[in-house]
């Protein structure tokens, strides 16, 4: 069996808020093998860009810091790797494309500038050469015109082609992991299914491994080989895409699939559509979180047990933290 | 005035003139809207669909007279809109109602929640006894689904979700018999997401109301919408009812929204791979194409696309602007259909079968 790439062990992430001491992240278990994709899948504050940040040494601290656990890449414990080190691996070996490509591109330069940046720092090109070698990368995402749009600006550009100019940037020195943070939530469906199968082929031109963070159950299907559902700091769930999307096992997992008015379902029906699935309440302030499973308050399932022990993650290929699951299964 | 509409927009037109490029240069015109005719029938709700700039907004928003229209009439009641007294619109207000995205910038931030749902009260149904509007505000709590010791708040102590449901209670205060939804959950998680267009519809029962509802989401659209129009460049290239537009897309450009739409069943597992997909941008609305705007991005475009310009012929089936549409049982139309049940693509031997996803 190939080695991960990418390996999280028992991560601890907490930050220090005017409210205490709140855990961000609870003992976090990833593996990313090389050129697959990982979807990371939750609603916001579950502490999937937590993870992501962690994982690039990007938490700021203070007030956040890694509280335990290891982060392994390629082997190397990079968990608490000096700025020298994180320096060389950002953008070298793991990068990083965000969600709002507008204030995450520097407005006063130009988009060839930024992504020769990039080339000149890790690749010890020349100017001119990395020049080239950025109007060749905009080319490479499908940018028209690649040699008069790297003369543009950020403001020239629309969305999607600004999307395309971070994945240009994260892709300039062949990564071997990319994490992409909700990349298309800002973009036209349009533009997002273009951005969708831009990143499919670039991972199979390049063989990137990429970790996708989403809380959109369609983005799953379509670009994902395995899946994490995450719930206030902890994975409750998680395997393969098909096992998570045809046979959800954790109640929160079944409800994030059931609350999406799916396109397609009954389609060409007359008459109503009939209500969609709700997960009653929102995800509970981190440092609300008492003891037991987070999920419970709003759970259609929850008993006893789950108000006072927290459910641990089962080792199995399609795991599952969950009591009441555990006792369907019995 | 179509039978039995409330609202009969005609011919609408929106432009705005844009800064000059040189001192002595004419003012380039930006056509947001161009020539666009919907009707919406009491109790149900329109959906607008199309990419951003397609002027979703700019039309609902010129409907009600919150932006101003170049020409065209808006018929709200059996009176044009556009052509009524500031004094009269005024008093219609207090039917046109307008729930919008961002759940934050649209509650003023200094004001406890409580008063923000009163406020149309006060301003559009001055005759109302001072304690019937508090039992009023108390009461639009409860139907939202928040609880009256909450109307003490200020919004930043609510959950967007729960400010979503604050813009609800403020919209339907003076029961409006209209209300524009510009996005309403399109900042909002999933799972949130759910929770409000449940709340919208159970509203909509209950009080009759009408939703003109603007959105880029089609699983959104098709959940909440009877009728629905895609708006492509400032125009509606297709109008049909909800059962016709999903099943039988005939433009190109609805054809390839539904591609490009997530679906659970579209699995990188089983080799999905979109087809009929739109490359590029829209074309810029300052400097609009002869023929039909669509054609530079269109997969089927042909000469004649791009020289006349296509107009919207109606039929049974609802209206479609193209030359070349697809037929109601054409096998393009399958690209819609696909989003669903499978790739229709590639012949018998290799089609792929992507598994059904279990609907509990």
């Amino acid at each position: 069996m190939t080695e991960p790439l990418l390996s999280i062990r028992d991560l601890k992430v907490e930050f220090s808020t005017r409210n205490g001491r709140v855990t961000a992240l609870d003992g976090i278990d990833l593996d990313l093998m090389p050129g697959e994709t990982l979807g990371i899948v939750g609603e916001s504050g579950c502490g999937k860009s937590i993870t992501a940040l962690a994982t690039m040494g990007l938490i700021p601290d203070p007030p956040g810091r890694i509280a335990g656990g290891r982060i392994l890449f390629d082997g190397e414990d990079i968990t608490h790797a000096d700025a020298r080190r994180l320096r060389s691996l950002r953008g070298a070996d793991i990068s990083m494309i965000f969600q709002e490509p507008m204030t995450s591109l520097n407005p006063v330069f130009t988009a060839g500038d930024q992504i020769a940046e990039a080339i000149i720092l890790h690749q010890q090109l020349g100017r001119a050469e990395a020049n080239r070698k950025a109007v060749e990368l905009l080319r490479t995402v499908g940018i028209p015109e690649p040699e008069r749009r790297a003369r543009s600006f950020p403001h020239e550009l629309s969305g999607g082609m600004r999307q395309r100019v971070m994945i240009a940037m994260a892709i300039s020195c062949r990564p071997r992991v990319l994490i992409a943070d909700e990349p298309t939530t800002a973009l036209d469906v349009t533009v997002q299914a273009q951005i969708f199968d831009l990143m499919r082929d670039i991972q199979k031109e390049f063989g990137v491994a990429i970790m996708l963070i989403t809380h959109d159950m369609g983005a799953i299907a379509e670009m994902a080989d395995r899946v994490a559902v995450m719930y206030a700091g902890r994975i409750v769930e998680k395997g393969s895409a098909d096992a998570i999307l045809d046979n959800p096992l954790h109640p929160y997992t079944r409800g994030l699939i059931d609350c999406i008015p799916v396109l397609g379902k009954a389609a060409g029906e007359q008459g109503r559509m009939p209500p969609l699935a709700e997960i009653p309440g929102v995800v509970p302030p981190l440092h609300l979180l008492g003891q037991g499973c987070a999920f419970a308050d709003r759970c259609p399932l929850a008993f006893d047990r789950c108000r006072i022990e927290t459910p641990i993650l089962d080792g199995r290929s399609h795991g599952v933290a969950c009591f009441a699951t555990e006792m369907e299964a019995v | 005035m179509r039978e039995g509409s409330l609202l009969d927009v005609r011919e609408l037109s929106v432009r705005f003139a844009m800064q000059r490029q040189s001192l002595l240069g004419a003012r380039p015109v930006l056509q947001a809207v161009r020539g666009v005719s919907f009707s919406l029938r009491p109790g149900r709700t329109l959906g607008l669909v199309g990419e951003s700039g397609s002027g979703k907004t700019t039309t609902a928003m010129a409907a009600i007279r919150l932006t101003p229209a170049f020409s065209g009439s808006a018929m709200f009641d059996g009176v044009d809109l556009l052509s009524l007294d500031p004094e009269a619109m005024r008093q219609r207000r207090r039917h046109l109602q307008v729930i919008f995205q961002d759940p934050y910038s649209s509650l003023n931030p200094r004001e406890r929640v409580g008063a923000i749902v009163r406020e149309p009260l006060e301003l559009m149904m001055p005759e109302m006894p001072k304690p019937a509007r508090k039992e009023r505000v108390r009461e639009l709590f409860g139907l939202v689904g928040l609880r009256p010791d909450q109307m003490a708040l200020f919004p930043h102590q609510f959950s967007g979700g729960q400010r979503q449901r604050v813009s609800i209670a403020r919209a339907v205060a003076t029961n409006p018999r209209l209300i524009v939804c510009d996005e309403p959950v399109s900042a909002l998680d999933v799972a949130i997401q759910a929770q409000i267009l449940n709340l919208l519809r159970r509203l909509q029962d209950d009080y009759g109301l009408s939703y003109l509802f603007i959105s880029h989401d089609l699983g959104v659209v098709q959940f909440i919408c009877d009728d629905v129009a895609v708006m492509y460049l400032g125009q509606i290239v297709e109008f049909a009812d909800r059962p016709s537009l999903f099943s039988r897309p005939r433009h190109p450009y609805t054809a390839a929204l539904l591609a490009a739409a997530p679906s659970l069943t579209r699995r990188k597992s089983a080799g999905y791979v979109r087809e009929g997909m739109v490359r590029g941008d829209p074309p810029s609305p300052l400097s609009i194409p002869p023929g039909c705007a669509f054609a530079s991005r269109c997969p089927r475009a042909q000469p004649k696309c791009r020289e006349e310009r296509p107009q919207l012929v109606h039929d049974a089936s609802g209206s479609v602007a193209c030359h070349y549409p697809n037929a109601c049982d054409h096998r393009a139309s399958l690209v819609g259909a696909s989003s669903f049940c499978r790739n229709t693509s590639d012949g018998a031997g290799k089609s792929m079968h992507l598994r059904s996803v279990k609907w509990r």
